[in-house]
């Protein structure tokens, strides 16, 4: 639990990241004119921490399929959809004016999670390369010792 | 060929020294012989008792409450609980990579990301074992040559 908690982590300060990028282009696009307060720092945490909380209900010890991983994470996706358009729209009612604002936050919330894993799987893959390369090395070196 | 067979002190490492005025195929031949002896594990097959070689193994699994050691085309049961194995083979080519797996680092081919959010290392028979994350440093600092 300790190593999915660090995990995490790094996910939510990804997604902390690419929110405040979504935030920023949507805003540009939907209403370029509007004024926040200081509090808006804070929305990409808030969402950032939002979107983590079904990783952590959905984490088990348990060594998953790629269809079982499949599986969890459209739920996964679906659920940190449905939370912060909650938060968000929980209390408006959608109208013509809301409903591009309200389309353009589920795109934004699917994209960022695709982006989140990509961006994840990139580092994945840049660990097993070293590791491959470390794994090559040793092999040399534990034959040479064994010639 | 005189042989003689000297007893050593626990601290001193033990050793296997030929004496021959030229390496020819006979020494080739005992050479190989006392690496093939370097590590052997039992197992049972068939109510049959096998000594298997550590160079042998691609993994060793352990299913419920069994233990089962995975060669290229053999599979043998064994009665040893997989954190003795972790221990018996903590100075060799093995690690582990899994709650349930200890893999021959020196039969894996390449390591990927699995898209479970894991790691997977492709055997060179074509066969694929998980690497939980938890067990990534402890490998990554075995490749480099610490003493895990």
């Amino acid at each position: 639990m300790k190593d999915h908690i660090k995990e995490t982590l790094g996910i939510f300060f990804i997604a902390v990241t690419l929110i405040d990028a979504a935030m920023f282009i949507l805003g540009m696009m939907l209403q370029p004119d509007m004024q926040f307060g200081y509090e808006a720092f804070v929305y990409p945490l808030i969402y950032g921490a939002i979107g983590c909380i079904p990783s952590l209900i959905f984490y088990t010890k348990k060594e998953m399929t790629f269809k079982q991983a499949l599986v969890r994470d459209l739920l996964q996706m679906f659920m940190i959809a449905g939370l912060i358009v909650g938060v968000m729209f929980g209390s408006i009612k959608l109208t013509s004016d809301t409903l591009p604002q309200f389309i353009g936050v589920v795109i934004s919330i699917v994209i960022i999670y695709i982006l989140v894993n990509v961006i994840g799987w990139v580092f994945d893959m840049k660990t097993a390369v070293k590791m491959t390369e470390d794994l090559k090395k040793y092999q040399e070196k534990i034959t040479e010792e064994n010639a | 060929m005189e042989i003689t067979v000297k007893k050593i002190g626990a601290e001193q490492k033990e050793y296997i020294e030929i004496g021959c005025h030229k390496k020819d195929e006979r020494i080739n031949e005992i050479v190989r012989f006392i690496r093939s002896r370097r590590g052997i594990l039992t197992g049972t097959k068939d109510n049959r008792r096998y000594s298997i070689a550590l160079p042998d193994i691609l993994y060793i699994e352990a299913v419920d409450e069994k233990t089962f050691i995975y060669l290229e085309k053999d599979c043998y049961e064994s009665g040893r609980r997989l954190y003795e194995f972790e221990e018996v083979l903590s100075g060799r080519s093995f690690a582990r990579i899994s709650k349930s797996v200890i893999v021959n680092l020196m039969k894996i081919d390449s390591i990927r990301p699995s898209l479970n959010g894991r790691f997977s290392c492709l055997l060179r028979n074509g066969e694929q074992v998980i690497i939980s994350r938890k067990y990534v440093p402890d490998i990554r600092e075995k490749l480099r040559g610490g003493a895990i």
